[in-house]
């Protein structure tokens, strides 16, 4: 209408900010464009009288500017919003457009089924279930799975339940159900508390098929645990002291048998200091002795029997819960 | 004596197993007998050294500066050119926007910022702020570091504290009626740039460019350019009944 065509050779040949341009085509990024194509009649900037079908939040409406209101770009588009139903809204399109342009008319109605389409296969989309697609992490996911392998080796969950199944025998939750020759039951209970709880516990479970006696001997069995642990516990008490000692090595020859009973009664006590252990042990895995900065001086301790006894077994690295026989305190008064 | 000519070296010949080119003389240090005064040697001058008496300035007729003046100042009235350069002026009430002579007197950039989101200027300037970037390339270390989009152009008549008020916004230019720069008006090369005009800025410019009906007063003798064509619409004309109607039906 007015200079459009200027319009149009200023645009084209120079500069738009909406054109974008690849090999084979030129698009168009103004949003009332009614083809998305550069070209000189789908162009809204060259054309003063247009007409587009645009659809916003799911309606459809019909914008159309007229050369009266080409000066007032806040006001220029006028919205008329399109009915639901197909056929109702080609009719508006060609009531609005009654005298405008065939190319215009054309394409508002090929554009308009082209929204309709979209917005339909949308919904249907929504109904059904849509499956999201989630990225695999590598990274993340091997990391996930170490962190998991190192937390089930840390959780010790045999030595857990280790503990729950002999802490239920002696409460007597398994009175009548399991029986065995008392002998042989007493036994057991002292060695397990020499050897590995896992080694343990494979042996009670062999015994458990051999015998079946009366309930009775299972009762006095128990009866006969609980009196031997309250023994043992006056036998840990008094080889607290002896324990000690930091510079007796020659002692520890002696209270070997004695010192093999402490370990349930001493565990409760002091943790720190069976994660010391567990370092100590770590640090110098050859021999059974180590090297220990007390105040500037380095003295060499051996480790306690307890300790080097699993050594010889080869079992070092997790048995964590023996007990340190030094304290901070007795350094101190020693040195 | 421009670089890469401070020394006396000459070529060594041949038979030195060494290439031609001209060695620095001497000895004791590492300059010695390294290549010098080509564009290929390190320390060597370049190729055709850059010389400040280039002829920089070009001469244009007055008459054609006008032309282009006149053509920037018609293109920043077309919101499709002014769109096209790449202004929101989507929401803009009015092109051109001609505002009221009390802009002049702002003085605090607040109120310049509240007076162009009043008139849907302010997309604009948010245009301006987003294109904030480092300029790639060795410009960066010549002293043109950043890069960013231009804003709204606003054309007053006196300055009364507005230059002061729009200083510090980002994009926006002031520049005053009497001394319009086709640097501002269109800013490379490319014609439509947003402009705010102030009431008695628009209303001097008749009387600086003339009407076709009336010579401009402050130019000596000029008059607005003649367009080529009155009505631009080819295609209309084309099918307008007055031609068709003399042309001879087609084979």
């Amino acid at each position: 209408m007015q200079s459009d065509d200027i319009t149009w050779s200023i645009i084209n040949k120079s500069f738009c900010s909406f054109k974008i341009q690849t090999k084979s085509q030129k698009f168009c990024r103004n949003e009332f464009n009614l083809t998305g194509l550069c070209s000189r009649s789908s162009c809204p900037l060259a054309n003063t009288q247009y007409a587009t079908v645009r659809e916003e939040k799911g309606v459809i409406y019909l914008y159309m500017r007229t050369a009266e209101r080409a000066f007032f770009p806040a006001k220029q588009w006028e919205k008329v919003k399109l009915s639901r139903n197909f056929v109702k809204a080609l009719q508006q399109i060609d009531e609005n457009l009654i005298f405008w342009k065939k190319y215009f008319r054309q394409k508002c109605r090929q554009r308009l089924l082209k929204i309709t389409q979209y917005l339909t296969r949308m919904r249907k989309i929504k109904l059904g279930r849509q499956k999201k697609l989630v990225p695999i992490q590598r990274k993340v996911d091997l990391r996930i799975k170490r962190r998991e392998e190192k937390a089930l080796v840390a959780a010790r969950i045999d030595n857990a339940i280790e503990k729950q199944l002999l802490q239920r025998l002696k409460d007597g939750t398994y009175e009548r159900i399991y029986n065995f020759p008392q002998e042989a039951f007493n036994v057991r209970i002292d060695e397990e508390e020499e050897e590995s709880e896992i080694e343990d516990e494979e042996e009670y479970e062999e015994e458990k098929e051999e015998e079946v006696e009366t309930d009775e001997d299972v009762e006095g069995e128990l009866e006969k645990e609980a009196l031997e642990d309250e023994r043992r516990d006056e036998m840990d008490s008094d080889d607290d002291d002896d324990d000690d000692d930091d510079d007796d090595g020659g002692d520890d020859e002696d209270e070997d048998s004695e010192e093999e009973h402490q370990f349930v009664a001493d565990f409760d006590e002091s943790d720190d200091d069976l994660e010391d252990a567990a370092e100590r042990m770590a640090m110098s895995s050859d021999g059974d002795e180590y090297e220990e900065e007390v105040k500037g001086r380095s003295i060499v301790r051996r480790h306690p029997v307890s300790l080097r006894n699993i050594k010889s077994r080869g079992k070092a690295r997790l048995e964590v819960e023996y007990e340190m026989p030094e304290d901070s305190s007795k350094e101190k008064v020693t040195t | 004596m421009f670089s890469g000519h401070q020394t006396s070296a000459e070529s060594w010949g041949t038979g030195r197993a060494v290439a031609r080119i001209p060695r620095v003389r001497g000895g004791g240090t590492h300059r010695s007998g390294q290549g010098a005064f080509g564009n290929m040697c390190r320390g060597g001058r370049m190729f055709a050294p850059t010389k400040t008496w280039r002829r920089w300035h070009r001469k244009i007729g007055v008459n054609q500066k006008r032309y282009a003046m006149v053509s920037a100042i018609a293109a920043t009235s077309s919101p499709a050119l002014v769109m096209s350069k790449g202004h929101m002026i989507q929401e803009v009430p009015e092109v051109p926007l001609v505002v009221s002579d009390k802009v002049q007197e702002l003085s605090k950039t607040k109120e310049a910022v509240l007076m162009l989101k009043k008139h849907r200027a302010w997309t604009d300037v948010l245009k301006v702020y987003k294109s904030k970037r480092f300029r790639p390339g060795k410009g960066k270390m010549r002293n043109r570091r950043r890069i960013q989009r231009r804003g709204p152009l606003i054309i007053y008549n006196k300055d009364q504290g507005l230059t002061r008020a729009f200083r510090n916004i980002p994009g926006v230019d002031t520049i005053c009626v009497e001394k319009l720069n086709l640097l501002k008006l269109a800013p490379g090369g490319h014609v439509g740039r947003f402009c705010i005009w102030t009431e008695s800025a628009f209303r001097k410019l008749d009387s600086l460019y003339g009407t076709w009906r009336k010579e401009s007063r402050r130019k000596k003798n000029y008059n607005l350019p003649m367009p080529k064509m009155t009505n631009t619409d080819l295609a209309r004309i084309l099918k307008s009944e007055e031609i068709q109607a003399v042309l001879r039906n087609p084979k």
